[in-house]
């Protein structure tokens, strides 16, 4: 969020005061809306979230403000959310580690400060497969290879992660279970360092989304061994997804849209109708293009029967990696 | 050789265009002045600007964001000389004797010696960037978590000289910054540790917030308790530029600055931070005159200034040369990059010539303009200094809070800034210098996750810092140095710290 969105947002919030009583009788969005970006700038939904305000603008007739509330690997911004007036004017955008903070606070005895049930899905607008990635040091043609190594020296082969519990680190948890093999666990601090790891070898495993190995992938610094996808990505059509290979693995890092738990539901059926609008744009496919991305929209219902069974996926993987003793 | 000379024609001839010039000149004109208002990072003015460029071509706009980010570490030193108030994380060490010069009437000439410094720093770093980037990019992959934690093993002993004061008050002050980089979640095991249930504290105490709170309102708290209504010091034109002898102690320091500096920066990660705090220990470590440091050493603001612009220019090199980010601030220049369909990587100079070439062209120009920009502003900034402090003060105030605020939206980092305020105003009161407890700070959490990390790469063998190469020598420096410190301490020979002592015990 820049200045003169803080400025609007502001005036805004204080025009919410004065107005609350008669907004139902207005169109609506009859005030600027703000979308709560719960990363850095520059990282996973801040890409998708400002080329989509952008298109909305138009549709919606109303300033789309991204307000970044950074922290946490996202627990301040989706808590945020959670805790903000379901007026409709404060949506959040979260991606697939929306699932397992609660699960992890369970894990931990504490109490989980928001879960699921918190927020009302709107709709997924990209879903990335992930991918196993070796760097070129590694001698590793094939994930036969790989395990098969591996399965020799439980322990031995360092993979690196954004952090524990995160993005990367829980579909090559549920991959090593589904692999029956371990692997020792370099927890860094964000996409980023794990990838500079891998290319450093200090780790030599990563599981990475195809947007951020693609400039290594092709100038040759790295290997994809499989992807996660449900079916082959159109960008790497030679890397087998974990499905292929025999192994019931599925994981995708999706970005959506919620509301608060409250909303109306005439709002969340406005938003779903400016979503579909938004996400049939050409100038959001191009912009989806660009940071490597196909649009993966998906409306109310079908996000949600997905959230439901990724949210299962990610707690499963959140139960395999379990309480790290330190 | 000769292939760089053309690529680097194209990039001028790119970077010459007068849209280009101009995007470079909006880059670098809101770098100094995010740099300058306090609290206000690179980062938040990047964040700030980078929807502005989703307009723009891919050149166009890294070319503007890479200007905030070179530019603020010029800006950065502006608040800290006059004012005693980081502009930025980098600027802290820039703080101690920057004002301490302003104080002696000698603004003028500092801001004059850090405006010079960062050229020069900053142009090193771009000619070290076109000459042997992708060369020197590999070497950098190979610091891994073995490498940090070496370096910060020497950052630690480095601490040592630091502060003006006594050795007990510096290792007291450097602990209690060392206990303050423990908040937050534990990396390794997900716990939260002195969080309080305050989620925002998960991500530990920022350094911005700790540092604008203990240097610049601890500052600010102090004025009311003594007398400040003082002769207004107006200085004249000739007081303005360094004088010869300012220039000659200002030389070498600016030339050690800029080569730390550039090493450091291109290291992946976050250690461009401790590039002044380091710069600051050797310049203090080598000098004939260690005992004038923080009372306004020419050399205390010469080398921090040049190192932290070294670094920024040196953190483009892995950025640029392999496409991974060095620190928050490239990542979201990567990202930016991503955004207009240029996926950053190996093969960035062979695909996209005119990006790379016209952004490394842009930053010769980019750092003449800063330096045009600033020298002249130095009369101006000068001027600041006469606005009674009932005026300025709750302004600077003002701007702290907004400043602070906007880097992360979080009002726990407002709070956090109010109370190192009033910790700071304590440390003043009872003369404990708070530059140790900032690097403490800086140094805890990155060096317990690259210590935790080694040990995981090893599989919980201590061999593995002897093992690597690089590891090895940095820890022999560090034990080399503690060697000289003890043969010293053998010797009976008292140094320039326990004179500084008792000279203030007896005072």
């Amino acid at each position: 969020m820049d200045r003169r969105c803080f400025v609007v947002g502001s005036a805004a919030s204080a025009a919410a005061l004065s107005l609350s009583p008669s907004w139902a009788q207005e169109a609506y969005p009859s005030r600027p809306v703000t979308f709560v970006n719960p990363f850095p700038p520059g990282g996973a939904v801040d890409v998708v979230a400002r080329p989509l305000a952008a298109v909305l603008e138009p549709i919606v007739k109303q300033p789309v403000v991204i307000e970044t509330k950074a922290g946490a690997a996202g627990q301040v911004g989706a808590q945020y959310a959670a805790n903000a007036r379901p007026d409709g004017y404060t949506l959040l955008m979260h991606i697939t580690s929306i699932s397992g903070f609660a699960e992890v606070d369970k894990l931990f005895g504490r109490a989980p400060k928001f879960t699921r049930a918190d927020f009302i899905p709107v709709a997924r607008f990209i879903a990335d497969p992930m991918l196993i990635v070796v760097n070129d040091q590694q001698p590793y043609k094939t994930l036969k290879e790989f395990v098969d190594d591996a399965k020799k020296r439980p322990n031995g082969i360092v993979m690196s992660s954004s952090g524990l519990y995160g993005a990367l680190h829980l579909p090559m948890a549920l991959f090593n279970k589904a692999a029956g093999i371990e692997l020792r666990h370099l927890p860094t601090a964000g996409g980023g360092p794990a990838l500079t790891a891998l290319l450093g070898n200090n780790s030599q495993v990563l599981c990475s989304s195809i947007a951020a190995a693609s400039g290594q992938l092709k100038a040759g610094k790295l290997r994809a061994l499989a992807s996660f996808g449900g079916r082959r990505a159109p960008a790497l059509p030679d890397v087998p997804t974990l499905k292929e290979l025999g192994y019931d693995v599925e994981f995708y890092l999706w970005v959506g849209l919620f509301a608060p738990k409250g909303t109306p539901d005439a709002m969340i059926a406005a938003w779903r109708e400016f979503s579909r609008k938004a996400a049939a744009a050409e100038a959001f496919k191009k912009a989806m293009g660009n940071v490597g991305q196909d649009v993966a929209y998906l409306d109310q219902p079908e996000f949600k029967a997905f959230w439901d069974a990724d949210a299962q996926r990610v707690e499963a993987a959140v139960q395999a990696i379990g309480r790290v003793q330190g | 050789m000769e292939t760089t000379l053309d690529s680097l024609l194209l990039g001028f001839s790119v970077a010459f265009r007068p849209d280009v010039l101009w995007y470079a000149f909006l880059g670098c004109l809101v770098g100094t002045l995010v740099g300058m208002l306090p609290g206000i990072g690179p980062l938040a003015g990047i964040s700030i600007l980078l929807p502005i460029t989703f307009g723009l071509d891919a050149t166009k706009a890294i070319v503007m964001l890479a200007g905030i980010y070179y530019g603020s570490q010029y800006g950065g030193s502006t608040t800290s000389i006059l004012l005693r108030i980081p502009g930025e994380a980098a600027s802290v060490m820039t703080c101690i004797d920057g004002n301490a010069m302003a104080r002696k009437g000698r603004a003028g000439p500092a801001l004059c010696i850090a405006a010079v410094g960062s050229f020069i720093a900053g142009t090193f770093g771009v000619i070290m960037l076109t000459v042997i980037a992708p060369p020197l990019a590999v070497v950098a992959l190979r610091f891994g978590p073995p490498e940090y934690t070496a370096l910060l093993v020497l950052g630690l002993i480095f601490l040592a000289y630091m502060s003006t004061g006594s050795l007990v008050r510096t290792l007291l002050m450097a602990a209690l910054g060392l206990l303050f980089g423990t908040v937050g979640i534990d990396v390794m095991t997900g716990h939260f540790r002195y969080s309080f249930d305050i989620p925002e504290l998960g991500d530990g105490l920022g350094i911005v917030p700790v540092a604008v709170g203990l240097f610049g309102l601890g500052e600010i708290l102090a004025t009311p308790s003594r007398q400040v209504a003082g002769p207004v010091h107006r200085p004249r034109l000739r007081e303005l530029w360094p004088s010869r002898q300012e220039w000659r102690q200002a030389r070498m320091p600016i030339a050690r600055g800029s080569l730390l500096g550039f090493l450091i920066g291109i290291i992946p990660g976050s250690a461009h931070i401790i590039s002044s705090f380091l710069s600051y220990a050797v310049e203090r470590r080598v000098s004939a005159h260690p005992e004038e440091f923080g009372k306004g050493a020419v050399a205390g603001v010469a080398g921090p200034e040049s190192a932290n612009n070294a670094a920024s220019t040196g953190a483009f090199v892995p950025m640029l040369a392999l496409g991974i980010p060095t620190g928050p601030v490239t990542a979201v220049l990567i990202a930016a990059l991503l955004i207009h369909g240029i996926p950053p990587g190996p093969t960035l100079v062979a695909d996209h010539p005119n990006v790379f070439w016209g952004f490394v062209a842009s930053m010769y120009v980019g750092n003449l303009m800063l330096l045009a920009l600033n020298l002249p502003l130095v009369g101006l900034f000068v001027n600041l200094l006469r606005i009674p402090y009932a005026y300025l003060y709750p302004l600077i105030i003002m701007f702290c809070v907004i400043g602070v605020y906007e880097v992360n939206h979080s009002i726990v980092d407002v709070w956090i800034m109010l109370i190192m305020g009033v910790v700071g105003y304590a440390l003043k009161k009872f003369k404990f210098d708070p530059a140790p407890l900032v690097l403490g700070l800086v140094i805890a959490p990155i060096f317990e996750m690259s210590l935790r990390q080694s040990l995981i790469m090893s599989d919980g063998g201590w061999l593995i810092f002897v093992q690597r190469p690089i590891a090895l020598a940095l820890l022999v420096v560090s034990a080399a140095l503690l060697a000289l410190s003890a043969l010293s301490f053998l010797s009976a020979r008292r140094d320039w710290r326990a004179r500084l002592a008792e000279e203030a015990a007896d005072s």
